[in-house]
């Protein structure tokens, strides 16, 4: 039948009779963008099932052990590493390492979160294919799993924070912290920690079944840049080039900087390359914010870059209903 | 090849198995009895959640009976476990097993030395295999490239490694195209053909699978055997009679000529199925004793001088039975009891146009 | 004989009686087969290089940097760098042993392995050799190149005891990752997660970046139990002979005994608790069952 301007309009118009949408017939309508409705439902159902199923595969105890042992653990870790060398004597040190390892769970949780929604959908579950063919956007959904992970880690890092105030001494003056920045840091820092999800997440859409232990290898690799436990002083100038780049490395510091003002700065000091650029031993929290947003913004960017470059190979090349596995 | 002697190839007495779900205990087996001797294709018919995939998994020892007993060639399903997995393979059907990192044959190769077959051994069984069933052109593919009907040929290779003498299908062409379905089905066929002695057992829930493929067939239905037999002594519980209809040009003296022949039970007209409008005809159902009656009919329509235009036979399927057995059809899961039998559709393949 | 027939023997029965040779050879063909795809996988997926060896390397600089920060003396370094080699090997365990037999249950290889004649263990020894390899290399990576980045100084006497000590803490290591794959086939997805418990606690009772015995009493009893802790103390120890500081306790001798009743002990106890979990697995049904 040849395309005509009648047989298009006969395509779009709806039918009479049973034909007709009231009878379950073709609703032409249908097919349109809902627009941020429709968006913001598709969140809100991927946050859902992310808390689901975080929360559904045992009982409320070890699931508040998960949040409470590892990211305590790891403080633990740094905490006595210090007190071997210092013997106890730098409180103030005690406090960089605690903070920044309590923040790194959330770094972990959005990263792992993304990453491993691609893997389980497609490998466990084998559903990334019917999520992936529904209107929602895959990103968007993603991004919702990736929320609900962060929510799991968030527990963490407050309860770390926590027993680091009160049994570890970490010294914490409730009426020196400046909220609204602390605030605002937060939501510019965990909006970075997604769009390195999502750079992440676009990987695995490439790779195999091994890739589980890769959000745990690149965590890793950003620890080091990020001055999350020692400041990135220790580094060598080039390397700090890295990390002044690295919005991690600022949301931390402005993490610091608002609940724990004077302390050691991660981003300056002296023989750090901030120092050597801009002559200040630490940015203040004005600074920090806008580096943030300009870091946080083209990291967001690069990771809807490259998911969408991702996405669209994996469809080129077949690899979203695949399973791998060895 | 000779089919084996001695214990029957599964020798299953009262078993039972029921699964503590939530929220109510569920049970899968009710009491289950049955004999398959040496050689035999036997099949398991039923609609899903029979209890078809439980009785296979206890029989190849995935799964232990909550009470009864379940033997293989005379080893118990419980205790002999390593014996008999020597002995026996299985093939799943809807399954995406196996490594997609590997190819077709290196998966199959792993699996050959799972059976203990020697390396050089287990390559060239894996080549020879892979060639029988037809895979030869796959064999370096990945596994994970394979479409549905080749993974299922490849699975079907794997069970076929360790020349089992008791082979487990369970449900194998499910989820199959036509053709990858009727390949399966070849392949199958073929294997038995040369290895008479191996026994089958085959659950499915596709009737003209069951019928074409299996000597005997259990109608299995929530945990129970309902009726066990060969398809035809099957379908003879429905249907004792021979049911042909048959279309002739014309018949002096009506159906009731034909109904006063011996071993014709009656003769009614049958309800016109459409053809050539303008063909003129009379159908009819006949309904004999037996099949045997149909050559005097034969002789009395052409002293009639009644010309046969159609002739067709009429048989129960397998559904048919289910449905006469347990009141409700493979769909239907709470479906109501049909009111009688009423004979069942006319199938095309004992259709006769002689027109 | 027909191409389907492959060994020609008399009856089922005479078929299914396999000497005491036919049932260890196939075991160890078992173990071959089942490392082949670890090791061959490794080679198809190039990108494991950089996820699995030059990320670990970045993880461990970062603790060498937490020291040079706290200006502590040169060997800690040395002891972070060690660490860390050995870090490969137990996320190792955890992540290509315990967790396998999960991931191979919700693919629905696990009932086609179960339903083989070789023995489990087999498939466990083939996938702590396929692990073995592939993380060797990383773990040689590691300690290479930190040692020659960040200048590390080994002072070893006694090569021989220090590869023994090496082979012994994979021996025990690898036979708890036997342990964890059998209760993970009862587990399901709960021992999925408890993966995380198995990380940075473990790091953290094993003195993974500093000696042990600075932990006291649980340090001590991670000694006892975690053959990592044991492993790295007693490898300190033989590392670092010339250290102007204690480094590890108790004696290399001592930690070597632990090693090897880990070794069997924990291998033993896997064949055991495999056994009983198989069944414990075929009377719940979940040999199986997936995503549960």
């Amino acid at each position: 039948m040849a395309v005509t301007a009648s047989t298009v309009e006969q395509a779009v118009t709806p039918v009479a009779g049973l034909g007709s949408p009231e009878w379950g017939g073709f609703d032409p309508s249908r097919t349109e963008d809902r627009g941020s409705g429709e968006t913001w439902r598709g969140f809100r159902a991927a946050v859902s099932l992310g808390w689901q199923m975080q929360a559904n595969w045992t009982d409320p105890f070890l699931f508040f052990v998960y949040s409470v042992a590892k990211p305590v653990s790891a403080a633990l870790i740094l905490v006595v590493m210090l007190q071997i060398i210092s013997g106890g004597n730098d409180p103030e040190y005690r406090s960089f390492v605690v903070v920044g390892s309590a923040l790194w769970s959330l770094v972990m949780a959005g990263l792992a979160g993304l990453a491993w929604s691609v893997l389980d959908d497609r490998e466990r579950f084998r559903m990334l294919k019917y999520t992936y063919v529904s209107p929602a956007d895959f990103l968007i959904h993603l991004l919702g799993r990736g929320v609900a992970q962060v929510g799991v880690g968030a527990m963490g890092a407050i309860i770390t924070i926590a027993i680091g105030i009160f049994v570890l001494g970490v010294p914490f003056d409730p009426a020196a912290v400046d909220w609204m920045g602390l605030t605002v840091v937060m939501v510019l820092g965990l909006a970075s920690i997604l769009a390195i999800g999502v750079m992440l997440a676009a990987v695995c859409l490439q790779t195999r079944q091994e890739s589980w232990s890769y959000p745990d290898a690149v965590a890793g690799a950003l620890f080091l840049v990020s001055g999350a436990v020692f400041p990135l002083a220790v580094l060598p100038l080039a390397v700090q080039w890295i990390g002044l780049v690295n919005p991690l490395a600022w949301w931390i510091q402005g993490v610091r900087t608002a609940m724990f003002p004077g302390g050691i700065s991660s981003i300056g000091g002296t023989g750090s390359l901030w120092t050597d650029l801009t002559g200040s031993t630490a940015p203040d929290l004005t600074t920090t914010v806008v580096v943030l947003l300009v870091t946080g913004s083209l990291v967001t960017l690069a990771g809807t870059t490259i998911f969408r470059i991702s996405e669209r190979r994996a469809r080129d090349r077949g690899l979203l209903d695949r399973t791998t596995g060895s | 090849m000779s089919v084996p002697s001695g214990p029957p190839a599964i020798d299953v007495r009262g078993l039972r198995r029921a699964y503590d779900v939530k929220p109510t205990r569920v049970v899968a087996l009710d009491g289950v009895d049955l004999e398959v001797p040496p050689g035999e294709f036997f099949g398991l018919l039923g609609p899903n959640g029979a209890g078809k995939t439980t009785l296979i998994k206890i029989l190849t020892t995935l799964l232990l009976p909550s009470e009864g007993t379940a033997r293989i060639f005379g080893f118990d399903v419980v205790e002999d476990v390593k014996r008999i997995r020597r002995i026996m393979n299985m093939v799943a059907g809807g399954e995406q097993s196996g490594y997609g990192i590997l190819t077709v044959r290196e998966q199959l190769w792993m699996f050959s030395q799972f059976y203990g077959l020697t390396r050089a051994d287990g390559w060239r069984r894996v080549d020879e295999l892979i060639e029988a069933v037809g895979m030869g052109p796959e064999r370096l593919q990945r596994v994970s490239t394979l479409s549905t009907g080749q993974r299922q040929k490849m699975n079907f290779a794997r069970g076929l490694l360790n020349d089992p003498w008791i082979l487990f299908l369970d449900e194998p062409t499910l989820g199959l195209d036509v053709a990858a379905a009727r390949s399966v089905r070849e392949l199958v066929t073929a294997w038995k053909a040369a290895v008479p002695g191996r026994t089958v057992l085959l659950t499915t829930h596709y009737m003209a699978e069951a019928d074409d493929l299996c000597e005997r067939i259990a109608i299995v239905d929530h945990g129970r055997i309902l009726a066990i037999g060969s398809p035809t002594e099957l379908k003879k519980r429905v249907q004792r009679e021979s049911i042909f209809r048959v279309e002739l040009d014309h018949l002096d003296g009506g159906p009731a000529t034909l109904a006063a022949l011996p071993g014709v039970v009656s003769a009614a007209p049958a309800a016109d199925e459409g053809g050539p409008a303008d063909r003129q005809s009379v159908t009819l159902n006949l309904i004999l004793e037996e099949d045997g009656a149909l050559g005097g009919v034969v002789v009395a329509l052409s002293r009639l001088g009644s010309h046969i235009l159609a002739l067709r036979k009429s048989e129960p399927s397998l559904e048919d039975v289910f449905v006469e057995l347990v009141g409700r059809g493979f769909a239907d899961e709470d479906g109501p009891a049909p009111a009688a039998f009423a004979p069942a559709p006319l199938v095309d393949d004992a259709h006769v146009d002689v027109a | 004989m027909s191409v389907y027939e492959f060994r020609h023997t008399e009856s089922p029965q005479a078929a299914a009686d396999w000497t005491r040779r036919q049932i260890v050879m196939t075991d160890l063909r078992a173990v071959g087969g089942r490392a082949y795809p670890r090791i061959n996988g490794m080679l198809r997926e190039p990108s494991w290089v950089f996820f699995e060896i030059l990320l670990p390397f970045l993880a461990t600089s970062a603790f060498v940097f937490v020291y040079r920060a706290l200006q502590a003396p040169p060997q800690y370094v040395g002891f972070v760098v060690l660490g860390g080699a050995m870090t490969a090997f137990w996320l190792s365990v955890v992540w290509m042993m315990a967790s396998q037999l999960y991931w191979e249950k919700s693919q629905g290889n696990l009932e086609l392995y179960f339903a083989a004649p070789m023995g489990f263990m087999a498939i466990l020894f083939g996938m702590a050799v396929g692990g073995i390899v592939m993380t060797s290399m990383r773990a040689a990576v590691v300690l290479v190149v930190a040692t020659v980045v960040y200048g590390v100084t080994f002072e070893i006497d006694q090569w021989f005891l220090l590869l023994l000590v090496f082979g012994l803490t994979l021996a025990a290591l690898y036979g708890l990752g036997m342990i964890l794959a059998s209760l993970y086939l009862v587990w399901g997805r709960e021992a999925f997660q408890m993966n995380q418990l198995l990380i940075e606690p473990v790091y953290f009772v094993s003195g993974l970046n500093f000696p042990v015995m600075n932990l006291g009493l649980v340090g001590a009893l991670a000694i006892a139990t975690i053959p990592l802790a044991v492993g790295l103390d007693a490898m300190r120890q033989l590392a670092f002979v010339g250290s102007p500081f204690p480094v590890g306790t108790p004696s290399v001798e001592v930690e070597i005994v632990i090693l090897i009743a880990m070794s069997i002990g924990f291998v033993l106890a896997a064949r055991v608790m495999l056994a009983a979990l198989e069944r414990r697995a075929r009377r719940d049904g979940r040999l199986s069952i997936r995503w549960q």
